[in-house]
């Protein structure tokens, strides 16, 4: 199929766009346009073969797993992307974003890209609104996650070095805390758009099913790291240990709970 | 009384309790149905501290966006409280043609719910479902006509994400549906027959069993129920939609007599005579009241408005790398 072919390309595009601002950082380079460049490629391609597959099937990429690591790659790619493009001062960062994403993509090549069927319960338009917001969620708290990778690696000499002309510590946490707030933000939305498709598709908002109970503890993480910042007055490197923490937790509600419970979130019924 | 206040106002307190509430989220979801009893003591907690922080901290004097944020959090908390009151939540089958009388088949409810449901009266006037090659499911579409407000009557569509809604009620069809065998009983010595249908297991869930034991109306008579037919009603390799079958017979076992039936066939019994009157659909609704879940979507709406407005404010007034050490928080 021309859409996986398509894909692969994108995914090509991404890893060259990974490595080089890797190599770049452990060699003290800046070749941020070749980046920016290959970044924007890989998601061009990866558009067009999510809106060819999307054609061919008649619905969007959140039915199976490869679909849902597919759409996740490419809204991750795209967040970090424009912060990248928009704040040129943390561009370093991506040595520490790409390989997480390099991560998921490994891990949608070894997953089936066969169909799935869409469930009558997704027929909805909440359900565009519900993954939008999850998408900004968690693309905030990946650029977050870049940040404070950033500021736990300067405590090493060697980190220090590679890393040595992004703002100082403060400031970096400063803007980590902006990108939690801005997630926090958009998880509370993504929250209240779940619960109304939930109440039109399975006649309740709220059931503690176990991706709502992952949903509602991730935000609890968020609310309990805003709240710590302004209550001790917390150092750079603990706020960026609590967005590790906030990281792991959004990355188990997307992309380990889906696949392991048995819920209407799934689209079982 | 204020140094009481300020201690019930710690952000210390804050932080604890929303790590006693994720406690709490966890234990209840490990022991299923322990929520109420694991969130209540620390949301209960949190609402005092909020409410003691909004009343002694000037930074909710300064921010306006927020102190909204947080009365929001704690107007949804109280939202909440009373929904789980109030609420109702029950599941219900009706035969094609029949109307809801007000009767569950289960139900759970709050402590102070009023139960209007015995006013509530609708008929199920079948559905249909249209299926994808592998036995998927599409969209349900079931028929249904009530009375309006107005006492006019009115016929609705509903199904999957479209709720029949009545005095608060909203009626959402399930995945469960089948077949239903309607009988006609006359009891002997005269009675007035009485009609009444048999639901047949979730169809096509249980294609190979469509069987059920009931009781006859009135008698300790054991009756059981088995539909046969040969035809493939929804193929698997092909769209096809949800029907009844074009020829089918309905085995009926009392005691150890068995007898095979078709529309219009009786069976003889010395307490009266079991007539077949022919083979309908049954739908399954779950049923949902809760009267505060416009309130909620209102007040969450506003509360993640003032949230971002606070945001928005706080992060315009100065760019995140010229933020001043001492400013940081």
């Amino acid at each position: 199929m021309i859409e996986l072919k398509i894909l692969w390309a994108a995914l090509l595009a991404y890893v060259f766009a990974g490595s080089i601002a890797i190599v770049a950082v452990l060699l003290k380079k800046r070749p941020e346009r070749t980046v920016l460049a290959l970044m924007t490629a890989g998601l061009l391609l990866h558009t067009a073969s999510i809106a060819m597959r999307w054609e061919r099937l008649g619905h969007g990429p959140f039915i199976t797993l490869f679909e849902i690591l597919s759409s996740n790659v490419w809204s991750m790619m795209l967040a970090f992307a424009l912060a990248y493009w928009r704040i040129p001062a943390i561009r370093p960062s991506a040595a520490v974003v790409m390989p997480v994403l390099f991560t998921v993509m490994g891990w949608l090549l070894m997953t089936n890209p066969g169909e799935g069927h869409l469930p009558p319960t997704y027929h909805t338009i909440w359900l565009y609104i519900h993954i939008g917001f999850g998408k900004v969620f968690f693309g905030a708290v990946l650029i977050a996650l870049g940040i404070s990778g950033v500021i736990l690696a300067r405590r090493t000499a060697f980190g220090a070095g590679r890393f040595e002309r992004l703002p100082d510590d403060r400031r970096l946490a400063e803007l980590s805390f902006r990108c939690m707030a801005i997630g926090f933000v958009f998880e509370t939305l993504m929250l209240i758009a779940g619960a109304i498709w939930a109440q039109d598709a399975w006649g309740r908002y709220w059931a503690w099913d176990p991706l709502e109970t992952w949903a509602f503890i991730t935000w609890l993480i968020v609310g309990i790291s805003l709240h710590a910042r302004l209550t001790f007055n917390l150092s750079p490197r603990l706020g960026a240990w609590l967005v590790i923490g906030v990281f792991v937790s959004a990355f188990l509600t997307f992309f380990g709970v889906p696949f392991i419970s048995n819920t209407p979130h799934q689209g079982a019924v | 009384m204020m140094r009481v206040l300020r201690r019930l106002a710690s952000l210390k307190l804050t932080l604890a309790a929303l790590v006693w509430l994720g406690g709490g989220v966890v234990y209840g979801h490990w022991r299923e149905g322990h929520f109420t009893v694991a969130l209540v003591p620390p949301l209960l907690l949190l609402a005092l501290n909020l409410m003691a922080a909004v009343a002694t901290h000037s930074a909710f004097r300064r921010w306006n966006g927020l102190l909204i944020f947080h009365l929001g959090l704690i107007a949804i908390v109280l939202l909440a409280a009373l929904g789980r009151l109030t609420y109702l939540t029950g599941r219900v089958e009706l035969s094609q043609g029949e109307e809801f009388g007000g009767r569950l088949i289960e139900s759970d409810a709050g402590s102070w719910h009023a139960g209007d449901l015995h006013r509530v009266k609708f008929f199920n006037e079948g559905f249909r479902i249209a299926y994808s090659p592998g036995l998927q499911r599409g969209q349900t579409r079931n028929l249904v006509r009530f009375l309006d407000d107005s006492g006019k009557e009115q016929t609705k569509e509903i199904g999957d994400q479209t709720p029949l809604v009545l005095s608060g009620y909203r009626f959402y069809t399930s995945p469960n549906k089948g077949f239903a065998p309607a009988f006609i009983w006359h009891p002997a010595g005269g009675g007035a027959p009485m009609l009444g249908t048999v639901h047949l297991p979730s169809y096509p869930v249980n294609e190979y069993r469509q069987a059920r034991e009931w009781r006859l109306p009135g008698t300790a008579i054991q009756v059981w129920t088995l539909l046969q037919f040969d035809e493939v009603l929804i193929n698997p390799d092909a769209t096809s939609e949800f029907k009844l079958p074009d020829r089918h017979k309905l085995v009926v076992r009392i005691g150890d007599r068995r007898h095979e039936l078709q529309p219009g066939d009786a069976v003889e019994l010395p307490e009266g005579r079991l007539e077949y009157d022919g083979l309908r659909t049954w739908m399954g609704y779950t049923v949902f009241y809760d009267w505060t879940i416009h309130w909620l979507l209102v007040v969450s709406m506003l509360t993640v408005g003032a949230l971002g407005w606070h945001y928005w404010r706080k992060f315009a007034a100065r760019p995140w790398n010229e933020t001043r050490l001492h400013e940081m928080t």
